[in-house]
């Protein structure tokens, strides 16, 4: 079952100076149930928006979006007590103390203070819970906003971007927690920059680029589909093994004082053997490793934008 | 949407701002009390003695406080949240916007009604003290009760009222800085304007109307409205505006 379910979604923007701005272009996106689902992209790809739009706080131009098969707006009240969510930094009233801000927002569900206090607790908070929150640094505010999105036991959380702000102790407890919750058979819905983070943590991914999804599906597919495997060559005469590898028909390029050979890792012996025998030796042998930010950057280049019309 | 709304009035009653008007009202009231005793003379038929029989006077006379009070109430509930983004928050907790926003201003309404009553009560209290004992009580029978507490409901409805416009037009502009200064232009500028120029659409001015449901009649004006018409005409100006901050409440973008 999908949990979220997003088709054709449009966005359109319209202001007096800027004119409009197509924040979203027809987005197609589907978040089965469970696991973390990491939501990349640039900044200004459209991930806030439709974030934004999934919570009924934008009205699409065009398109619709399924929340837990209710369809957003409209039928958003009827599964909101099963959606917890961030949207960018969290906002809380700054003269209430933490404690309140939940017990307040709590009220609305029927959730008790137990709840509350189990729940800041869970993230930290026990001791600052009856301080201000207009005390709080960044980064307490964003352990307050994840308090708030588990405050309903959700079987949902849309988080966008909530790590901001935490310190790397913070970031790791960030990242543990939503992977602890994604085993507990929750679905995560997570939108992040730190790319680094998300492969470690996600087991799902969607890349946004200009208000489309141009990359969607579990992790290792993605960093599969997103650059042919190959292997990272080093030889001290490094114009003489490329000649060699060209000689023998292995296809082969200069990348940053080695040699990428486009070869699977599994067939790296062929290459040790074809400079073995023209007298080059390896200094090393290893697997050109995709990483999420590779495929990122490279799913993502664009050319400067066009001028908003 | 009970829960909306206590969750509404408990941080309505939380508000720094709540607190301090009510704690401004009640050394006012303190220092109304002591300059009053001190200005009575308690012999008979001394001159002045405070008389009781005064107090609607008074209360008609405190109405104008109330009513800025519960403007810059209604319009700061609405316009800290916008301000601070906490709109958003709730939102995600309540994506029903028209109960949000009739939750709150219900709320906002109630609470200045409660907080105008309760502080007549007190400085009610506070005369009714200097009169016992400085001044006097003489005329104080069940009319005047009537008129007494008629004058306090009425400058309580009105503060509720005006509570609501101010909560209405923060509403639209998404600030409290534009209700507050649509509210000082409407006052010092267009009512100015239109008695100067219109008077015969005085009649349809807030301050006028207001002036009559305060009083009760129209000594002093130069059209004639009950204190009923007037009082529908106010809620309807209210209703309208309120009206009009909910269609752009649930049609806007919330970013």
């Amino acid at each position: 079952m999908a949990v979220i379910e997003v088709e054709g979604l449009r966005k359109e923007y319209r202001g007096w100076r800027r004119g409009r701005t197509l924040a979203l272009d027809g987005l197609d996106l589907v978040v089965p149930e469970g696991g973390v689902f990491a939501f990349l992209g640039p900044n200004g790809a459209g991930k806030t928006t439709t974030i934004r739009c999934l919570l009924g706080l934008v009205r699409p131009t065009g398109g619709r979006c399924r929340l837990l098969g209710a369809d957003t707006p409209k039928d958003l009240a009827t599964v909101i007590r099963r959606v917890g969510s961030i949207v960018e930094t969290p906002t809380f009233f700054p003269r209430f103390s933490g404690r309140l801000n939940l017990e307040l927002l709590g009220r609305l569900h029927g959730i008790g203070r137990k709840a509350v206090s189990d729940v800041l607790e869970r993230v930290g908070l026990a001791e600052r819970a009856d301080h201000l929150v207009k005390t709080y640094s960044l980064g307490m505010r964003q352990r307050l906003g994840i308090g708030a999105a588990l405050l309903k036991d959700p079987e949902v959380l849309i988080l966008d971007e909530p790590a901001n702000g935490l310190d790397p102790a913070g970031i790791k407890e960030v990242r543990e927690l939503l992977r602890r919750l994604g085993n507990e058979g929750r679905t995560i819905f997570v939108s992040s920059h730190i790319l680094t983070e998300v492969q470690h943590t996600a087991d799902r991914v969607a890349i946004l680029s200009r208000g489309k999804c141009v990359a969607s599906g579990p992790v290792g597919e993605v960093l599969a589909a997103g650059r042919s495997a190959g292997l990272i060559v080093r030889v001290d005469d490094e114009a003489g093994a490329l000649e060699a590898l060209r000689l023998a028909g292995i296809p082969a390029s200069a990348d940053d004082h080695a040699i990428r050979v486009m070869l699977p890792p599994e067939e790296g012996a062929i290459v040790t053997r074809t400079l073995a025998e023209r007298g080059l030796y390896l200094t090393e042998l290893r697997p050109d490793e995709v990483d999420l930010e590779t495929v990122f950057l490279e799913l993502t280049r664009e050319s400067p934008r066009e001028a908003s019309p | 949407m009970t829960a909306l709304l206590a969750s509404e009035l408990r941080r309505m009653w939380s508000r720094h701002l709540v607190r301090i008007v009510a704690g401004l009202a009640l050394l006012g009231i303190a220092i109304t009390g002591v300059i009053v005793a001190v200005r009575s003379s308690p012999e008979v038929g001394a001159d002045p003695r405070f008389p009781l029989t005064m107090l609607p006077d008074v209360l008609k006379g405190t109405s104008i406080p109330l009513i800025i009070a519960g403007w810059l109430l209604g319009a700061s509930f609405i316009g800290a949240d916008w301000r601070v983004g906490t709109i958003t928050t709730l939102l995600t907790w309540e994506p029903r916007r028209l109960r949000v926003i009739v939750a709150k201003v219900l709320a906002c309404a109630f609470s200045v009604f409660a907080l105008a009553i309760a502080l007549q009560a007190v400085l009610g209290g506070v005369l009714g003290l200097d009169a016992a004992f400085r001044g006097t009580t003489e005329g104080v029978d069940a009319t005047w009760l009537r008129e007494t507490s008629g004058v306090a409901v009425r400058a309580a409805t009105l503060a509720s009222v005006a509570s609501v416009i101010g909560f209405a037009v923060a509403s639209i502009g998404r600030n409290t800085a534009a209700a507050l200064g649509a509210g000082f232009a409407y006052l010092a500028v267009i009512e100015n304007l239109v008695r100067g120029l219109r008077p015969e659409w005085q009649r349809w001015l807030f301050s006028d109307n207001a002036a009559v449901f305060i009083t009760g009649g129209n000594v002093g004006f130069s059209f004639q409205r009950t204190m009923l018409q007037a009082f529908v005409l106010l809620a309807a100006y209210a209703a309208a505006l309120f009206a009009i901050g909910v269609v752009m409440f649930r049609a806007r973008d919330v970013n």
